[in-house]
């Protein structure tokens, strides 16, 4: 029994909320006392500098990926923002965009080896440095960096909408993705419109989930205002410990807790 | 007198005249009946799937995702394996994958006709690695 330790987030559309479910996933897990790496491999529209308010970088993610840096040289340490020491650390895409477009030319042959970098962080974090989790946040749709992110992990948990082309794209990319390299994966049902505030309203969603995707559902996350005001300026979990928002994350992170692969 | 009979009347050569040399023989003879059983299982494989899943490559043909995707998925699941364990004897392979070694050599054997994998005798063992380093 090996716990789903290597963790990616990936959807098929963009704007299904992937970085923030990322995000404050790994912060929730911080909380659970976790030792977490968040990974931005969003290379063509690198987002969580921003979110988290970093400029600069000794190196990148692209780097360690082109082989001229060694994973350690790429991790910031950002436990401090959570009161603790050497829990939280993230890697960061290089947002520039003469960086974004070097990352879009590359040939099969650099992401064969990009591959092979990401498989070595099972050994290099997981194993040597002692994290308990590797979040990987991912590109939309079918990009090499999102599928070499994909092979990589234990858990592929697909952030989803009820937009009609995100529920068939994301069918579609079930059965001819995910099933074909033999992934655990479960769906985060997102921005969800439906009355929650009966227990046959949720038991609807959850049910009509099932039998469209026939891969488990990990969570249902309404649609909130609150989120969408803070405008992606924070952490919002950490933010609103008390928000029903951070609520629904913890139970994710505790179901992910006791999931096993 | 450098041979003997056997009570069967066979005449052999005496050991202790020749030194090791007979169990060195013996044991060339094994490893090219090992290797002559790979091939064996390769075109075994091969009439069993029909050629059209193995398409000659170049002698290095990379082992990305996509490629990945469009293989078969019985040689899928056995590339993935060998990207995961990065450098693995068929008997590894088949420990992950829970099918026959036998199954898992005659697969590893074909990846490495297509160019996707690199084998390396060490002894009698033969190991399967995605040749990341000098691709390219």
């Amino acid at each position: 029994m090996i716990l789903a330790r290597i963790i990616a987030v990936h959807s098929y559309k963009g704007g299904t909320g992937k970085t923030l479910l990322s995000l404050n996933l790994a912060a929730t897990f911080v909380k659970r006392g976790k030792k977490v790496c968040l990974m931005d491999l969003d290379f063509r529209a690198p987002s969580l500098s921003t979110i988290l308010k970093i400029d600069k970088a000794e190196c990148w993610l692209n780097d360690y990926l082109n082989g001229t840096c060694e994973i350690d040289k790429v991790l910031i340490d950002l436990s401090d923002r959570f009161h603790d020491k050497d829990k939280f650390f993230v890697g960061l895409a290089n947002p520039t965009t003469e960086a974004i477009r070097n990352m879009s030319a590359k040939d099969r042959k650099w992401e064969m080896r990009a591959l092979g970098r990401l498989l070595a962080l099972r050994n290099s974090l997981l194993e040597a440095k002692g994290f308990d989790y590797l979040v990987l946040d991912t590109s939309p749709g079918l990009q090499y960096s999102s599928i070499n992110a994909i092979v990589t992990a234990d858990l592929v948990i697909v952030a989803t909408t009820c937009d009609r082309s995100d529920v068939d794209g994301t069918k579609r990319m079930l059965r001819e993705l995910y099933d074909l390299f033999e992934k655990k994966t479960e769906v985060v049902l997102n921005k969800v419109l439906h009355d929650f505030s009966s227990k046959s309203g949720r038991d609807e969603v959850q049910s009509r989930i099932k039998d469209v995707y026939q891969v488990p559902l990990l969570g249902i996350i309404p649609c909130f205002c609150d989120i969408s005001k803070a405008e992606g300026n924070a952490i919002f979990t950490q933010e609103r410990p008390d928000h029903s928002f951070a609520k629904i994350l913890d139970e994710l992170a505790n179901k992910i807790d006791n999931s096993l692969v | 007198m450098y041979t003997r009979k056997t009570p069967w009347g066979i005449r052999v050569a005496r050991q202790e005249v020749l030194g090791k040399k007979p169990l060195s023989i013996l044991e060339k003879i094994r490893e090219n009946l090992e290797r002559l059983n790979e091939k064996m299982e390769v075109m075994i494989e091969l009439q069993k799937h029909g050629k059209k899943d193995i398409q000659m490559l170049p002698a290095e043909a990379p082992l990305d995702v996509m490629t990945l995707l469009s293989m078969p998925d019985h040689l899928r699941k056995t590339a993935m394996t060998v990207c995961r364990l990065g450098r693995a004897t068929a008997e590894e392979v088949a420990q992950q994958t829970k099918r026959a070694r036998a199954v898992e050599s005659a697969y590893l054997n074909q990846l490495v006709i297509m160019g996707h994998v690199k084998k390396e005798r060490k002894g009698r063992k033969a190991y399967f690695y995605v040749d990341r380093d000098t691709q390219g």
